[in-house]
């Protein structure tokens, strides 16, 4: 019996022993460890994709950089309808804001993820790596500038990616250190890119040109800002388009004024729990005429309205008045199209971003619109290399006359409407044709505020508050101590 | 039937009763204390041990009688009748036996299961409690979480949704995670599921409350849930029963809104306040309207019916049940529908005098479908916000649309088209079980070898019809249909020794060492087709549904998952004269669920006991049956946490546009954190179990400490520069927080036979909680959750050390603002400026300023205590019980409101600011903006309430013919939740989604049903 016991106390002794630890020694099924990656070229190309989506989350500072300012208001269902953005309307914002957060959220998401390329960018080597790497840059220095026009001071990590903690270790880099990262980022990005776009929404070397142009504009270093944007003007590759208004339509899209463009499609869409997600343009059904029942408008949100201010702001004769805002009680009077009245009815309507019928719309119809977002035209490389001669230490009158009366003859259809001015007249010609060409598209806000003209134009603007938002109540408790809030909020 | 049985009797060997030569015998069974005939006690004839025969017997009758023939000399005549201690008698010749039945002691010899083997009641030094068939039976439960809802002190169970089938969490002792605080369900001693089990089923239930869990170490912290099911008994004739009942079911509740007159000119005095154009000119014609809660809730049938059959040779036992449960929805008929059917077969054999086999088996198929609930977009939600104005019906029959117009929300739609126009369906087939062998080596050792196994495929399709809701949110362009299938499977290995000895006849000595190896594996594949021919859901089917979404958009995903586990464990059991208790264990888990530098983990707990009531100083014949002094503290992990969240994956979204198409890449997901370990949990207990009076009244009161420490906090929330807001990214799970959660609990039953035509059976219980978070280290000191509104940036609910867990920080109320002085005179109030009539928010920190620097907790959702009561009594036929459940202290926010100027509301609006001095309380009517709608203490409400769960009233009819076994017909009619008292004002003050942070907050939950059963227990 006792031999019994043992042999058998011997078995489970073995059994026991047998099933060790590495039982619980498995690697996890069916998964990709991120730390071990970029090892083809595949996975670089994977990893530029990851980097260029949250480009589509940007719809929102292009929604509110129009709110912002004095050309449209937030609009909406009710006066509580999202009420971030009916505070940055009214300049009443305040840091806690869920749209603040999440442009911060979205812009840092796109910096990491561009971030993770240049993190691993030695990695493995293949031919063409050099073009992924600067399309990454690129990004970067796309979504740190959005982040910097939006927050001014922010914080930097060149070659890694943030890590937990670094919120509460690296401080926000002053507004110059980031500009000097952007143009760092930039200037090695145009080393490497081809000429052309390796495919139709992929960056190209003109754009990462004319970006690096618009971040100079930003600091007021106008000869550099001009050095850049000539640089895109003298390649020679854009013109304007000749119609304004096909400029708006699906089939205007990436065509021979685009230097860069957000894309966007109609066939995949999100929830109102992830507004990143979407493959489509949210702010365009955000911005979409309320309730519209009528020819050629799909339903929006009714938010974005046009002030009568900015409707009016066009001279007779521009043809940009009847593209950019749409009169939505001529259009009624016209087609028999019936609307509903939202919040802060204007009656105008964002014409250049707002619903059109027949998008396939797949997932949420508001949520999914395929309007891609012209984030650089070519107008804008004229205006602001314009701008640039105009105001540079040695200003070169002329060629800003030039390249702003380009932009004003197809507006006009004539060359009548040229501007003769110089000096700080045509300064002031050129702010105001910015606003009139690119009314809607997110710029205005920012334009007052770099030329110190914000306070004069926005109600309930205070100066040396709102040149910049403020960093989001979460990030600065986040941050436990290690960065300080905007001045005055 | 017949078949079924015929196929029993030929499996199990029961081979049906045969008359054998032998004496008769006869007699009268009595009760030993009262001197009273005992009716319907149960007289088996146990023939020899050998194994050769079947089982006879009989029971007593009106008079306590009994008469059997063909009673084998020395044979054994086994007495029985609840509630009194079991007594046999060995017929030596042909006569008389009377028995006179003592009661029994107490179920003092009850055998508790305790993990990795049983322990005798009265030896017991942890914290468990237990809940017994009948308690099951009376309840009627659909579910058997509802069997531990107010019958056990220390457990909590709230209702997710009164949807047919839905989820119910259980908390033993609080709320000591944000993660998961699910307890442990161990089913025959393998990993199991709850949620699935018929509750007929289950023999006991089994709580552990405190560290007598800690032999489940990694596994153990939420307390353990230990199902016995049903076996047969040796010895014993096949005893068949029959259950059914059939009931309707219907709302407990409606909340008073608001009627078409009352609506409209609550909507005229906003929009004129807002300086806007009079929506209803001349409402005098509005009349009552539409009662939009009378269109969603209906009456709804359930329908149960269950069968088991069980019994015993002297090595066989055997126990066979099938069930069927058909429930309708209060809200949606069958599309909020569960139907369940489920088989189960237990077989133990004693396959020879040392090794026995236990198997059980049990498939279990489920149906399920349901509606969208609590939240923009719930039917309920739909049906408190929807305008009475608003006709169910068009002229046309058409169901009729909530007009987009501004002031009704984008998602605020037809509740009644919403029910018809939604189609879903969700099947499971499980099956589980366990085969076991336990081997008896020697005299007192024991080995025990198991193997426990679930595996289930479930399948769900949700149907998403073209469908136009008057442009909403909720319209669909194309149609759709998502399927997926679901493949879940884990075992259980387990393989342990017990070593029994007594020495010197005081020293009581029980080792158990084994291992237990966990592993449980699965995958998930989902898909979705388009354009679903003739937009019906009976062609919902992919073959058929052959549209795809454009290219580059993936219209199927998958998940796989492999967890494994690997324990060992050991444990002494020593007493001294059975009056002095101590138990040492001891586990060691390693677990795939942490990182590599935490794979393992050891978990030492112990407990101790004294029987004073045994010490001489008591005195032999006191008026103390038992006084027990317990007192345990252990050390328990819990691991229920995310799969591989030490790895980072390339798990995110990336997707975006190239060439105008769409094109894929890959993206990280939720940040890793190599350093993730276990919840460590903390856990001490003392108390006492006093009995008195023969044991008729009986006392256990516990007073507990449950620290835990090393939270896993999953997805925490951290800065947005680590890119966790890109699309499919996400926060780490950190272990980065501590709660405790002390409390008392007091349990008291008393019971009193009077005679044998009245019994009294009364249990009191009654739990105390107090939860305190000690820290959060995650550099805010807090993390945030939950939502209230819609498009409010800050959340409602946190967890913050010194602070109740899932606390709500809100604005503090200081009533109405009755004139502009007063706003004047006030701090600046949030972005928005007041008006009179706008609610006055305090200033708490005094700085002039109301903003978000001012919330303050404004209430929690965990209640100060929590009581169960029932009561049974017995008298000849009849019986009658009723069980009911209070719950005092916790708060509920009122989240059902959709803040817009158009939808339906509650009829306290009718008491608003209207003026100068009209209301202190409720705010004024305007569609301008205000600042009455973000989160404040005019939204919390009180969510005590006093809950009579269940009354039943039966009559049993016992046969008179001489039949071998008792039986008897008994009907009964049972009323469920009939009557709740609280003031909270919505549906349903007990429901909880069960977040730890968050969870109180209403945003329309689906209310417990009331019910009327009438039913039949038939048995043979």
């Amino acid at each position: 019996m006792k031999s019994k016991v043992l042999s058998l106390t011997l078995l489970l002794f073995f059994v026991v022993t047998a099933c060790d630890d590495d039982f619980v020694e498995r690697t996890p099924v069916y998964a990709i460890d991120s730390e071990n990656y970029f090892n083809a070229e595949a996975d670089y190309n994977n990893a530029l994709i990851a980097a260029y989506d949250l480009l589509q989350a940007s719809y929102l500072n292009v929604m509110l950089g129009e709110i912002a300012s004095d050309n449209t208001l937030a609009g909406g269902e009710t006066a509580t309808d999202a009420p971030g953005i009916q505070q940055i309307d009214d300049m009443i914002h305040t840091p806690v804001n869920g749209q603040l957060k999440n442009i911060w959220d979205w812009m840092f998401a796109g910096v990491q993820r561009a971030t993770f390329i240049i993190e691993f960018q030695d990695k493995t080597e293949f031919e063409g790596r050099a073009q992924i790497v600067a399309e990454a840059r690129f990004l970067r220095a796309y979504y740190n500038f959005e982040l910097t026009k939006w927050f001014g001071p922010i914080p930097l990590k060149s070659d890694a990616r943030f890590a937990l903690g670094d919120e509460s270790s690296i401080p926000r880099a002053t507004v110059s250190e980031v500009y000097d990262a952007i143009e760092s980022d930039l200037t090695l990005a145009i080393a490497d890119l081809a000429v052309d776009a390796p495919a139709i929404g992929r960056v190209s070397r003109d754009a990462a040109l004319a970006l690096l142009g618009k971040a100079h504009l930003y600091q007021k270093e106008y000869a550099q800002a001009a050095t850049a944007l000539l640089g895109v003007i003298d390649s020679g590759r854009y013109q304007l388009a000749d119609d304004y208004a096909s400029i708006w339509e699906l089939t205007g899209e990436n065509g021979v004024e685009s230097v860069f463009e957000v894309q966007y499609t109609d066939a995949e869409g999100a929830t109102f729990d992830c507004f990143q997600c979407s493959e489509g343009n949210v702010a365009v059904g955000f911005n979409g005429i309320r309730n519209h029942t009528g020819p050629l408008y799909d339903n929006g949100f009714s938010f974005n309205v046009p002030t009568e201010e900015a409707f009016n702001a066009f001279e007779q004769g521009d043809s940009r008045q009847e593209v950019s805002i749409l009169d939505i009680d001529a259009w009624a009077a016209e087609t028999g199209a019936t609307f509903g009245i939202g919040n802060e009815h204007t009656g105008y309507y964002n014409r250049k971003y707002i619903a059109r019928k027949g998008d396939a719309n797949i997932g949420d119809p508001v949520l999914t619109n395929p309007n891609n977002y012209r984030s650089i035209r070519y107008a804008d490389v004229l205006l602001m290399a314009a701008e640039a001669f105009a105001f540079m230490e040695m200003s070169q009158d002329g060629k800003a006359r030039d390249y702003l009366n380009q932009v004003r003859r197809r507006a006009f259809g004539d060359m009548d409407h040229d501007i003769s001015a110089s000096g700080p007249a045509l300064q002031d010609f050129i702010l105001r044709e910015r606003r009139l060409e690119f009314v809607g598209e997110g710029h205005r806000f920012f334009d007052l505020v770099r030329t110190g003209r914000a306070a004069g134009a926005i109600d309930g603007f205070t100066a040396g508050k709102h040149e910049v938002f403020p960093v989001p109540f979460q990030e600065i408790q986040f941050s436990n101590g290690n960065w300080e809030q905007n001045p005055m909020y | 039937m017949r078949s079924k049985l015929l196929l029993c009797a030929l499996l199990l060997g029961c081979f049906g009763l045969h008359a054998q030569e032998g004496v008769a015998v006869s007699g009268t069974v009595t009760d030993a204390t009262s001197g009273e005939s005992l009716i319907g006690a149960s007289v088996i004839v146990v023939t020899g041990a050998d194994g050769t025969g079947g089982v006879t017997g009989t029971v007593t009758d009106i008079d306590g009688g009994y008469t059997l023939n063909n009673v084998p000399l020395n044979a054994t005549l086994r007495f029985t009748y609840t509630g009194f201690a079991p007594t046999e008698e060995v017929v030596t010749a042909a006569g008389i036996i009377d028995v006179a039945m003592g009661m029994d002691a107490q179920a003092l010899d009850e055998v508790v299961v305790i993990g990795y083997g049983t322990q005798v009641k009265r030896n017991v030094t942890g914290s468990v409690s237990t809940v017994d068939a009948e308690t099951i039976d009376e309840l009627k439960p659909q579910k058997i979480e509802q069997a531990l809802q107010g019958t056990v002190a220390g457990v909590n169970v709230t209702t997710q949704s009164g949807s047919p089938g839905a989820g119910l969490n259980i908390r033993i002792r609080g709320i000591s995670t944000n993660g998961q605080n699910a307890p442990l369900v161990i089913i025959d001693g393998y990993q199991g599921d709850l949620s699935t089990i018929n509750p007929q089923d289950v023999a006991t239930i089994t709580v552990l409350k405190d560290a007598q869990a800690a032999v489940y170490g990694t596994i153990g912290a939420n307390g353990v849930i230990l199902i016995t099911t049903k076996t047969g008994k040796k010895n014993s004739p096949t005893s068949f029963s029959y259950n059914t009942y059939y009931g309707t079911q219907s709302t407990s509740r409606k909340l008073n809104l608001l009627n078409a007159t009352e609506y409209g000119l609550l909507l005229n005095e906003s929009y004129a306040a807002g300086g806007q154009a009079l929506p209803f000119p001349d409402a005098s014609q509005l009349g009552v309207g539409t009662d939009w809660q009378d269109e969603v809730f209906e009456t709804a049938p359930i329908v149960s019916h269950d069968f088991t059959a069980s019994g015993g040779s002297d090595r066989v036992t055997y126990s066979v049940g099938a069930s069927y449960l058909n429930q309708d929805g209060i809200v949606g008929g069958d599309k909020a529908g569960f139907r369940r059917a489920t088989g189960r077969l237990s077989l133990g054999v004693d396959l020879t005098d040392k090794l026995k086999l236990t198997t059980n088996a049990i498939y279990t198929y489920i149906d399920r479908d349901a509606l969208q609930e609590n939240g923009l977009g719930a039917v309920l939600f739909n049906g408190l916000n929807a305008p009475p104005t608003l006709p169910v019906r068009r002229a046309d029959g058409e169901f009729s649309l909530i007009p987009n117009t501004a002031g009704f929300g984008n998602e605020v739609i037809n509740p009644a088209a919403q029910i018809a126009n939604t189609f879903n369906d969700y099947d499971l087939n499980k099956i589980n079980g366990i085969v076991g062998l336990d081997y008896n080596v020697i005299e007192g050792l024991v080995l025990t070898g198991r193997v426990g196994f679930n595996t289930s495929n479930s399948e769900g399709r949700t149907f998403n019809k073209q469908i136009n809701y008057g442009g909403k949110v909720f319209d669909i362009q194309r149609s759709s249909v998502n399927q997926n299938a679901i493949n879940d499977n884990n075992y259980t290995f387990d393989l342990f020794g017990t070593y029994e000895r007594t020495f010197a006849d005081a020293h009581h000595l029980t080792g158990t060492v084994g291992t237990t190896l966990f592993r449980e594996l699965g995958n998930g594949l989902f898909a979705t087709g388009f354009d679903v021919p003739n937009n019906d859901f009976e062609f919902a089917d992919i073959s058929l549904a052959t549209g795809t979404s454009p290219e580059g958009a993936r219209d199927v995903s998958s998940y796989s998952y492999d967890e494994r586990r690997l324990s060992y464990f050991g444990r002494v059991q020593y007493d001294y004269l059975s009056r002095y208790f101590v138990t040492a264990m001891l586990r060691r888990d390693a677990s795939t669920k942490f990182g590599p530098e935490n794979r393992s983990a050891l978990f030492p707990s112990a407990t101790a006991g004294w029987i004073a009531s045994d010490e001489s100083f008591f005195g032999d014949e006191g008026l103390v049956d038992l006084l027990k002094f317990r007192v345990s503290y252990g050390i328990l992990g819990n691991d229920q946490i995310v799969n591989n969240g030490f790895i980072g994956s390339l798990s995110g979204e990336a997707t975006y546009v190239i060439n105008g198409l769409l094109v894929n890449g890959t993206a990280i997901g939720t940040l890793p954190n190599p350093s993730l370990q276990w919840e460590e949990a903390k856990k001490f207990n003392a108390g006492f179990d006093l009995a008195l009076l023969d044991y008729r009244l009986n006392f256990t009161v516990d007073y507990f400490i449950n620290t835990r420490d090393e939270l896993l906090i999953s997805n925490i929330p951290v800065s947005g520069i680590v890119g966790t807001a890109a699309p499919g990214a996400g926060s780490p799970t950190v272990n980065a927080g501590s709660v405790r959660n002390k409390g008392l609990e007091l349990a008291i039953n008393y019971q009193q036979r009077f005679n044998s035509d009245l019994k009294l059976n009364v249990s009191v219980n009654m739990t105390t909680l107090d939860n305190e978070v000690l820290a959060v280290n995650n550099g805010t000191g807090f993390i945030e959750g939950g939502a209230f509104g819609v498009g409010q940036d800050l959340s409602p609910s946190r967890m913050e050390a010194g602070q109740p867990i899932g606390y709500f920080l809100g604005y503090q109320t200081a009533g109405i603002f009755q004139n502009e002085s007063e706003i004047e005179a006030h701090a600046s109030q949030l972005e928005v400026r007041p008006q009179p009539g706008d609610l006055r928010f305090v200033d708490t920190n005094g700085d002039g300023v109301v903003d978000e620097s001012d919330r303050v907790n404004i209430g929690d959702p965990i209640a100060d205590y929590t009581f169960g009561g029932n009561v049974r009594v017995d008298f000849k036929g009849f019986d009658f019980s009723a069980y009911a459940f209070a719950s005092v202290g916790g708060d509920i926010v009122r989240n059902y409101e959709r803040a817009l100027p158009n939808v339906n509301r509650s009829d306290y609006f009718l008491g608003r600011w209207t003026g100068a001095g009209t209301s202190t309380e409720i705010p004024r009517a305007t569609t301008a903006a205000t600042s009455n709608n973000v989160f404040s203490d005019f939204f919390v409400e009180d969510a005590s309430f006093l809950r009579l769960q269940n009354v039943q009233l039966g009559y049993t009819m016992p046969f008179r013919k001489t039949a071998a076994r008792p039986s008897s017909l008994r009907i009964y009619v049972s009323g469920q939740n009939l009557l709740t008292f609280t003031n909270y004002q919505g549906f349903d003050p007990g429901a909880s989604s069960g977040d730890p942070i968050g969870g109180g907050i209403d945003s329309g939950f689906y209310p417990v049903a009331r019910t009327i059963l009438f039913g039949a227990n038939l048995s043979l």
